[in-house]
């Protein structure tokens, strides 16, 4: 394992017991990019920071429930901040935005939370995605950063609503067997 | 959907990762998350796989605030303040303003009958014209009273005071964003805060960026220190 996650295993284990200390820690080791990822959905720093506290108040509270079947701790903790961020976007779903980006590839960069084993994780992905169809590509991709729902990535994409979600499902599936177990 | 339907759900594992599972589609996928734990490791398995494009984002440093507000809203009972960002690596680390003089302060003793024999520790932070700026008092309970007496003018606008526990070794440790204007704020001290405060007996006011120092480490100039003493 990584130092870097092996680091937030150990803070996590002793928030888990109540470590104050510890939990500011994870929160100083990880809060950057779980920040960075409600800001890029979300578009909106209050809105953005708002969730940022949900998400380590959930933290806090779930840390004994932190396993290694669900992914590394930044895994975990970022999904439990992706969830709280889809929530916010579909409260505030009759004033979303709908753009018309078709195509918003990953950086290619890895950032600092990163480690070997992500790379793996992180080049599979990447080739996998590369591999799809790009209309599957571009609806899962619209779909995963900018949070749309069908509906809006049918008007984002200038297609029936059937066809949107098909292609969603068809991408994933497609995906999923290029990914593996 | 019947719920051992192994591809179908995989698909509406994806979907709720993705996120365009939607409405009571989206309640129930939740609720049979609950029941079935293959269920759950279908969710976990996407989870995992869409990780890295998580962690292609770029990263954004959050409000200072952010930390604050999380501590208030879990610890609001003991308005604890934990430094978020670690220690100093020494004491020798501190990076003195030399464009603010260290001022010299003395402490007072201050003698409050008190109903019941608890041991208190208490120092009395002063300006240069030895004018009482706060008093702080420290029980036996883990309590930590900072009342800041009417001289005390508010900090530059942008700015906050920030009181420093200085242990004998080691990093100073950050308790609190002090008062001004006549007010008076508790805390709860951590039992380690207390073995330290004990030992070392030492606090120093550093001048901040409103609501505290971003980094958890001094970044401004050390305006004040004071010595607690034992009633």
């Amino acid at each position: 394992m990584a130092e870097a996650d092996d680091r937030l295993v150990r803070a996590l284990a002793k928030t888990a017991q109540g470590d104050r200390q510890a939990f500011a820690s994870l929160y100083q080791q990880s809060s950057r990019a779980i920040f960075g990822m409600c800001l890029h959905l979300l578009r909106d720093r209050d809105e953005a920071s708002d969730v940022l506290q949900e998400t380590y108040i959930q933290v806090w509270h779930h840390a004994g429930e932190y396993h290694a079947d669900r992914g590394s701790v930044m895994t975990w903790m970022m999904s439990i901040g992706r969830y709280r961020c889809l929530d916010a976007l579909r409260r505030r779903r009759c004033n979303a935005q709908v753009d018309t980006v078709i195509h918003e590839p990953p950086s290619e960069d890895s950032g600092p939370m990163e480690n070997a084993h992500d790379q793996v994780d992180r080049q599979r992905l990447s080739d996998c995605l590369k591999g799809l169809d790009e209309r599957y590509r571009s609806s899962i991709e619209m779909a995963y950063f900018r949070g749309f729902t069908h509906q809006e990535l049918a008007v984002a994409m200038g297609q029936p609503l059937g066809t949107t979600k098909s292609w969603i499902r068809r991408g994933l599936d497609v995906l999923r067997r290029c990914l593996g177990s | 959907m019947k719920l051992d339907d192994y591809e179908r759900n995989h698909a509406l594992a994806a979907e709720y990762v993705v996120g365009t599972l939607q409405g009571m589609a989206r309640q129930r996928f939740e609720r049979w998350m609950m029941r079935s734990a293959r269920l759950r490791r279908q969710v976990w398995y996407w989870e995992r796989r869409l990780h890295p494009l998580n962690v292609s984002l770029p990263e954004a440093s959050p409000p200072r605030g952010a930390w604050q507000s999380i501590e208030q809203r879990l610890f609001a009972d003991s308005a604890i303040r934990v430094s978020a960002f670690g220690w100093w690596q020494s004491l020798v680390a501190w990076r003195w303003s030399t464009g603010i003089a260290m001022l010299a302060v003395f402490a007072l003793l201050i003698w409050t009958p008190s109903p019941t024999v608890v041991t208190r520790y208490v120092g009395v932070v002063q300006s240069p014209q030895a004018e009482p700026l706060w008093v702080v008092n420290a029980s036996a309970d883990h309590r930590l009273t900072v009342k800041a007496l009417p001289l005390v003018q508010p900090a530059a606008a942008g700015r906050d005071y920030e009181l420093w526990l200085l242990p004998e070794s080691g990093a100073p440790v950050s308790l609190t964003v002090l008062p001004t204007g006549d007010t008076q704020l508790q805390i709860q001290l951590t039992d380690q805060q207390v073995r330290e405060l004990l030992q070392s007996r030492s606090l120093a006011i550093s001048l901040e960026p409103a609501g505290g120092s971003p980094t958890g480490q001094p970044t401004g100039p050390v305006v004040y220190q004071t010595r607690l003493i034992q009633m």
